[in-house]
């Protein structure tokens, strides 16, 4: 990194953190603080989705994915623009019509106090840890590829995040949303750009395409029934309805975004949007990880893209040996894609099926050089974690990027790190403040000024914990799964008491609460014993909180029941 | 009834007031079917180039 970079990542970073803190420094109302400014637009609250679902964590391991696994991920989002459907037609009037801060008030609206709390106390364990997360994966990974200290990254992405939250709430947010969104956008078409013009030459969009087909890296939708198998067009529709809807419709981090604005219209209007675009957004993310692959077969890639780590231990001739066969392993791969590229032209069509079969078999050999070097570096030290699929995208903006650019892809990292975090600690705060702190002390809701007060001590109470979290805890190897998988062990249960409470008018608030407590369970339960597709569990859990309740509220006397 | 309630039940009748659509059903059936048509052509991507 040079001045120019430093300049551009600072100059944005900090900026659009100091125009949020000036512009909202006198928010007093609860109303501005918690759901921002009632003259928002709906493109507003669309980019403000947007920003709060899209992590840093999208930007460096999405790639990565499209790099390792290819660009079947995207099916995950499949359910996404259903789910968006129902909340907009179900969820949202609800909100708006009790005029509630959080969505667990609804839940105390509609069952009782415990049901409420248990709802805003699964947000809080599974959100409150999240967040630990969103500020330590990106954190982790440019601290390593640059050398900084991993405590001064995740301190100065906590206080830089906390400075507007706190300052401006929900209001704060929202603003500084609409900049992020556009610095990650300016990047990523950059990135993009660049990447398409360090192709080799002649090979061009629909040549790397093609290529990266060929080696399995484009198999964007996948109709097997098969359970085991992670993402399939199942999976993505059914178990990603339930994740989206859970999310969207019952995490307050999302619910602050859009029952923020003047009107319900802007609000849907503000989902229609993300509907509409998150689909193509991931998939254009991925294919750039795919693309990236086909790069790397055409340049000297490292054999192991975590390559800080990969220096640390790899001192012996073994690793020399391996570093060899990768670069060996590397030219194949090349002279067989040149190979398969020339047969194709050529319209030969057994010539054709020859080529490719050697380019897939040198592909495969690669690969298998790069598993040797992964054995390779755990039998040095069973500590090392071995997938460094999250450093491709980061590797390739280093080494590859012109001085500006780089320090504008950094400035994505951060913003998209900076956006979703703020989202959480606006929420978390939020939840806290109205869901258990006034339900601890009734009587003070109406002094307004000290519920803003308190606000922003939680909000900065759980910017704290966050970064506490993020200095101490280790994390799985594959930062987005973690959060997916996260998320699905609660979401699922979170759901079915929203949609209990929507759609099963008889049912009362101790069966749906008895109901909720033993599916998490369950899902649980099921998680550390079953091998199956996480997202799965969304629906499960949901599944299992509608059937119990209506079980228990069955079972159970009229009293107890309700 | 309140008058909060009765100004909200107003903004629910309240058409999307976009270009070409009356109504709220219309506007998630533009979206659903932009979603299977997104499906359609990643399948026949997917098709295309593996």
């Amino acid at each position: 990194m040079n001045a120019a970079d430093w300049a551009v990542l600072l100059g944005t970073i900090v900026g659009i953190a100091a125009y949020g803190f000036w512009r909202t420094r006198h928010v007093r109302s609860l109303n501005t603080y918690m759901r921002g400014d009632a003259a928002i637009g709906w493109g507003t609250i669309g980019l403000s989705v947007m920003a709060t679902q899209a992590s840093a964590i999208t930007f460096l391991s999405i790639p990565g994915q499209g790099f390792e696994s290819g660009i079947g991920f995207v099916q995950n989002y499949f359910g996404l623009p259903l789910a968006l459907i129902i909340v907009c037609a179900v969820f949202l009037p609800m909100y708006r019509r009790l005029n509630v801060y959080t969505a667990y008030q609804f839940l105390g609206q509609r069952f009782d106090e415990k049901t409420r709390l248990l709802g805003a106390g699964l947000f809080l364990v599974q959100r409150g840890l999240a967040a630990g997360v969103t500020i330590y994966a990106p954190a982790i990974i440019i601290s390593t590829v640059l050398g900084w200290r991993l405590d001064l990254v995740v301190v100065f992405t906590g206080l830089l995040v906390l400075v507007y939250t706190v300052t401006g709430g929900s209001e704060a947010v929202a603003l500084t949303h609409r900049w992020h969104v556009a610095v990650i956008w300016a990047g990523m078409v950059t990135a993009m750009i660049v990447l398409l013009l360090r192709l080799p030459a002649g090979l061009g969009f629909m040549g790397a395409a093609h290529v990266a087909g060929a080696l399995g890296k484009l198999q964007a939708v996948d109709f097997s029934l098969d359970p085991s198998r992670r993402y399939t067009v199942w999976t993505g529709v059914f178990g990603g309805l339930f994740l989206s809807l859970s999310y969207f419709g019952t995490d307050q981090s999302q619910v602050q975004r859009y029952i923020a604005g003047p009107s319900l219209r802007a609000g849907r209007l503000g989902l229609m949007f993300n509907a509409v675009l998150k689909i193509p957004m991931q998939f254009v993310i991925l294919v750039l990880g795919a693309f990236l692959f086909v790069f790397y077969q055409f340049v000297p890639a490292p054999v192991f893209f975590n390559e800080a780590e990969w220096r640390r231990h790899a001192q012996d001739g073994r690793f020399r040996a391996i570093e060899a066969e990768h670069a060996s392993a590397v030219a194949q791969s090349q002279s067989a894609i040149r190979g398969w590229l020339e047969a194709r032209a050529s319209d030969d069509t057994a010539r054709e099926a020859s080529a490719r079969a050697a380019m897939v078999a040198a592909s495969q050999h690669s690969r298998a050089v790069r598993a040797e070097a992964k054995a390779a570096l755990a039998a040095a030290d069973p500590r090392t974690k071995t997938k460094d699929s999250d450093y491709v995208f980061i590797t390739f903006i280093l080494t590859q990027l012109p001085h500006g650019a780089v320090g504008l892809l950094l400035a994505v990292m951060f913003s998209a790190a900076l956006s979703s975090t703020a989202s959480e600690l606006a929420a978390l705060g939020t939840t806290t403040t109205i869901d258990v702190w006034r339900h601890l002390r009734p009587l003070i809701a109406a002094d307004e000024a000290r519920n803003v007060r308190v606000a922003r001590r939680f909000t900065a109470l759980w910017g704290a914990v966050a970064v506490t979290f993020a200095l101490f805890a280790g994390f799985a190897e594959n930062l987005i799964e973690a959060i997916n998988i996260l998320g699905s062990i609660f979401y699922g249960v979170v759901l079915g008491l929203f949609l209990v409470a929507f759609f099963l008018r008889h049912v009362g608030g101790t069966a749906v609460f008895l109901a909720a407590v033993a599916a998490e369970v369950l899902v649980v339960g099921m998680y550390f014993s079953l091998n199956i597709g996480y997202l799965w569990y969304n629906l499960i859990g949901c599944a299992a909180c509608i059937v119990l309740s209506l079980a228990l509220q069955a079972a159970l006397p009229p009293r107890r029941a309700g | 009834m309140t008058r909060a309630s009765r100004t909200d039940e107003r903004a629910e009748a309240e058409p999307p007031d976009l270009p070409g659509f009356r109504t709220w059903r219309g506007v998630y059936l533009f979206v659903f079917g932009w979603f299977v048509l997104v499906v359609v052509l990643l399948t026949v991507f997917t098709a295309t180039f593996s």
